[in-house]
């Protein structure tokens, strides 16, 4: 995750990630590899991925107020990683997002995976957990005028983000086990899983119940008050 | 004579990345043994008989994952015996105890590689790379317990002024989410004063420092030669085909070509690098204490 401050140097990432090196890892990982080594793929794709959408945070939303708040939010997600079963990460990080836009959403996101894990332990999934919860982030931040409006809407992109987040650490799951992508595997490690996958949209949907309009509230005042 | 902690932070990420990308990179069997005894050896070496729990969940992991391959796959010309109509095939139970052992053995490195990355050494490696994102995690890491210390003070507060009445559950919570709520707005408040006092002392307008300055050494630079010329070694052994290892339909048999004994030896002593410092480093330090 580095800023990126030459404009060139962002645009040609802007440019060549999505259009030429995904694509091209892909077909290397395809014939090279002999669908073997889907895992080196994917991880790359993933540190990729995380480098496009540092690509695209410009000097100005990344200011001090804001970077500041975003980090107060990170050490919530922190600090909210330790209630037993119950994880307000994505909860926290889709708030940040309605109110602080889809750039401070996947900070938040990606942040707190990198700094909890400190605790709860690195490993090659480091990247998969930043780059699910900061999409989870994203989305939010692109999604949050009807999101903001609607709070069913709200519950259900909690919901859903719950299960996306399942969805793609489970991806990652079998392409360590088996190095390729098996998708016999696959479904038998979301089944081992489901126990997760439904806490994590339960405390999706609880906390964004719970928390959205107070955090939002204070967000917004913060907002209001001092002009982030 | 130093330990291996006192090592330059990025000289000893390069080597942890460069010893679990080959462990996750093949999935040649010796190498996962090497990688996985290393794990172990280096994680007992750096914490003795401590961590019992950990290694037992270690291991009811490694039995998990050795038994998932046979019972999902079913690839493999030797049957072992028959369940439920599906055969169990000896191939596959390899594969697993393969994946296994790659997996726990990576799970190992990373343990102590989170043990040995403290906080501090993650800040000066990242503000190397990005002192934005540095600046990020370091406040949010001072955030952690200042938010803690203020949620004690504002408890105690609330407490004082008669709002908590700790006998009774739904009050108590009641209360908690007031404390949590009245801290949640004092931290962005905070965070905005902080911010505004950084602006004003200049922030952004030079070159960040780091608290601790990690001076590169002569120790530091041999460390990363090293641990580079044996990752070159590795590396050029697995393109020129050596640690190719198929599971299905048959097993291949263990014959490593030159080069591959060239890139296992290297494997080994990469893998070795830190245990050998770090025991060294133990038996100087013995050695003068007896002396005084």
């Amino acid at each position: 995750m580095i800023v990126i401050k030459s404009r060139t140097l962002r645009n040609t990432i802007k440019v060549a990630v999505p259009f030429i090196i995904v694509p091209a890892l892909a077909f290397a990982g395809a014939i090279a590899f002999d669908r073997k080594r889907h895992i080196i793929i994917s991880l790359a794709i993933a540190v990729f991925a995380l480098l496009l959408f540092a690509a695209g945070f410009e000097k100005k939303s990344t200011g001090t107020r804001r970077q500041v708040i975003v980090s107060v939010m990170t050490a919530l997600c922190f600090i909210g990683r330790f209630i037993p079963f119950l994880k307000p990460v994505s909860a926290l990080t889709i708030i940040t997002a309605l109110y602080l836009g889809s750039e401070s959403g996947f900070l938040v996101g990606a942040m707190s995976a990198v700094l909890s894990n400190f605790y709860f332990g690195h490993g090659p999934w480091t990247a998969f957990q930043m780059l699910a919860w900061g999409m989870i982030g994203l989305f939010a931040g692109i999604l949050a005028e009807p999101l903001k409006r609607n709070k069913v809407l709200l519950l259900i992109y909690g919901l859903a983000a719950g299960l996306a987040y399942s969805f793609i650490m489970d991806i990652w799951t079998v392409l360590w086990y088996a190095g390729k992508f098996d998708i016999k595997l696959y479904i038998s490690a979301l089944g081992t899983a489901i126990p997760y996958t439904i806490s994590y949209a339960v405390s999706n949907v609880l906390f964004l119940s719970l928390l959205a309009k107070p955090f939002g509230e204070k967000l917004g005042r913060i907002k209001i008050k001092y002009g982030v | 004579m130093r330990n291996f902690s006192d090592y330059d932070p990025f000289a000893v990420s390069v080597w942890f990345f460069a010893v679990t990308g080959m462990a996750m990179f093949c999935n040649y069997p010796v190498l996962m043994l090497i990688s996985l005894a290393g794990g172990i050896l280096f994680f007992l070496v750096r914490n003795g008989t401590k961590h019992a729990k950990s290694h037992l969940f270690f291991f009811m992991l490694f039995a998990v994952l050795a038994i998932a391959n046979p019972i999902v796959s079913h690839n493999g010309m030797t049957v072992l015996f028959v369940v439920n109509d599906s055969p169990v095939t000896l191939e596959a139970v390899l594969y697993g105890l393969n994946s296994a052992a790659m997996i726990v053995g990576v799970l190992y490195w990373f343990r102590s590689y989170t043990q040995l990355m403290t906080s501090d050494k993650l800040l000066s490696v990242t503000g190397r790379l990005s002192p934005k994102i540095s600046l990020l995690l370091s406040m949010a890491l001072r955030c952690v317990p200042m938010l803690r210390r203020q949620a004690d003070r504002t408890a105690d507060a609330q407490k004082a002024m008669g709002l908590f009445k700790d006998d009774n559950i739904i009050d108590d919570i009641h209360g908690n989410i007031r404390v949590f709520s009245a801290v949640t707005t004092w931290a962005l408040e905070n965070g905005i004063t902080s911010a505004d006092s950084m602006a004003a002392r200049g922030f952004g307008t030079g070159r960040r420092t780091q608290m601790r300055k990690y001076k590169l050494r002569r120790s530091d630079i041999i460390f990363m030669a090293v641990t580079i010329g044996l990752l070159g070694v590795c590396v050029a052994a697995a393109a020129h085909g050596s640690f190719e290892f198929g599971f299905y339909p048959l097993t291949d048999r263990i014959c490593p070509d030159t080069a591959g004994k060239f890139g296992i030896a290297a494997y080994a002593l990469l893998v070795s690098v830190p245990t050998i410092i770090e025991t060294e480093a133990a038996l100087k330090w013995r050695y003068l204490k007896s002396k005084i």
